[in-house]
């Protein structure tokens, strides 16, 4: 069990190191987003990837036990809806920030809507769907 | 002209944040979960109190699945606290499974502070902005760069409207599955947990269609 202190210096470096590599790698960038959707470009696509086989490579190393995870029904039309909504307006959770701390002040709509997007997950859910949705970050 | 971080130097970065979120933490980070926590701040408090006015594990996972029952409207009765949540903080190099005890450890149940999610959306900020600042890049500016002029819209109202709509699904959508490219795509899938590779090939693979859908076909 990790210290309070310790989380929050975790919180800080990662979200750092996160927002600068994120903005660097161009993900803000709403034409180079594209270019990588439409496989004209595989370059972020590769960095992506390949970040994912470092952690693996890491993670193994590391000895980082593989946590299990439940496919429940919210997974795949969750992961459809936030397809399409990051196809058109080029942000997940974390690119919009980044995007308002470039300038693009438009960006600001987009935490908008995700904000309302969150809410009403968590209304409907409680009102419709009853999902265990678990959640990837604790 | 700008230039972009080379592929191989952005897989580090992205690596790093990860690698070094769980060496230190010995938990897996996903923004939009942090969003969600943030924005229900009232309520994650609420659980955060219950945490800490309970010191017996058994009396703390049954309040806390008494609370999200309550929260979440799930049936009563039934557990709400997943056995091994997705991205569940265990310690390193601990191979201890918490199901073999019968119940899970009602402190590796524990999520991180509010606060340290609070934070970890303002040092994305920070990071941002830094980039963008010794890049060259920050200009402060009322639309989404040429690229969105280009391919989706210049006039200001339909962009706002697609923003927003595309906020929202990607808002709603993240949480129905759980994470994001975060949560799922680098920790998830760095973990190889079957739910995050389903999840990431899914919305990797929606934005694909989409892209040339919108963009190329219509």
């Amino acid at each position: 069990m990790r210290t309070r202190g310790a989380i929050l210096l975790a919180n800080i470096i990662t979200g750092l190191v996160l927002g600068f590599t994120v903005a660097n790698i161009g993900y803000g960038d709403y034409a180079e987003l594209n270019r990588m959707f439409t496989f004209q470009s595989m370059r972020m696509f590769y960095s992506f990837a390949g970040a994912v086989v470092i952690i693996v490579c890491a993670f193994a190393v590391l000895r980082v036990p593989r946590t299990p995870g439940r496919i429940h029904a919210g997974v795949v039309p969750g992961a459809v809806l936030f397809g399409t909504g990051w196809a058109i307006s080029g942000g997940c959770p974390a690119i919009p920030i980044t995007q308002v701390a470039g300038g693009y002040l438009p960006a600001l709509v987009t935490i908008a809507g995700i904000t309302v997007g969150i809410r009403l997950c968590r209304w409907t859910n409680a009102r419709y769907f009853h999902l265990d949705r678990g959640s990837c970050g604790l | 002209m700008t230039t972009y971080w080379p592929w191989w130097a952005g897989a580090a970065g992205l690596a790093l944040a990860t690698i070094n979120y769980t060496l230190i933490s010995d938990r897996s980070f996903g923004v939009s979960s942090a969003w969600d926590r943030v924005l229900h701040w009232r309520s994650e408090r609420r659980l955060e109190r219950m945490e800490e006015e309970f010191t017996d594990e058994q009396a703390l996972t049954e309040a806390l699945a008494a609370a999200t029952a309550e929260h979440f409207g799930t049936a009563a009765g039934t557990s709400t606290v997943p056995p091994v949540p997705s991205g569940q903080p265990r310690p390193l190099g601990t191979e201890t499974e918490p199901a073999a005890s019968g119940r899970p450890a009602a402190t590796s149940l524990r999520p991180a502070p509010l606060v340290t999610q609070a934070a970890l959306l303002v040092s994305i900020f920070l990071g941002g902005f830094i980039a963008a600042v010794t890049s060259g890049r920050f200009h402060l500016r009322y639309d989404m760069g040429p690229g969105f002029k280009n391919l989706v819209t210049a006039d200001p109202i339909t962009m706002t409207a697609l923003l927003f709509v595309g906020g929202v699904l990607v808002g709603f959508g993240t949480r129905l599955a759980g994470g994001c490219n975060s949560g799922h795509g680098l920790n998830g899938c760095g973990r190889l947990r079957p739910v995050s590779i389903v999840a990431t090939a899914v919305f990797f693979s929606t934005a694909v269609a989409v892209s040339f859908l919108l963009w190329k076909v219509i």
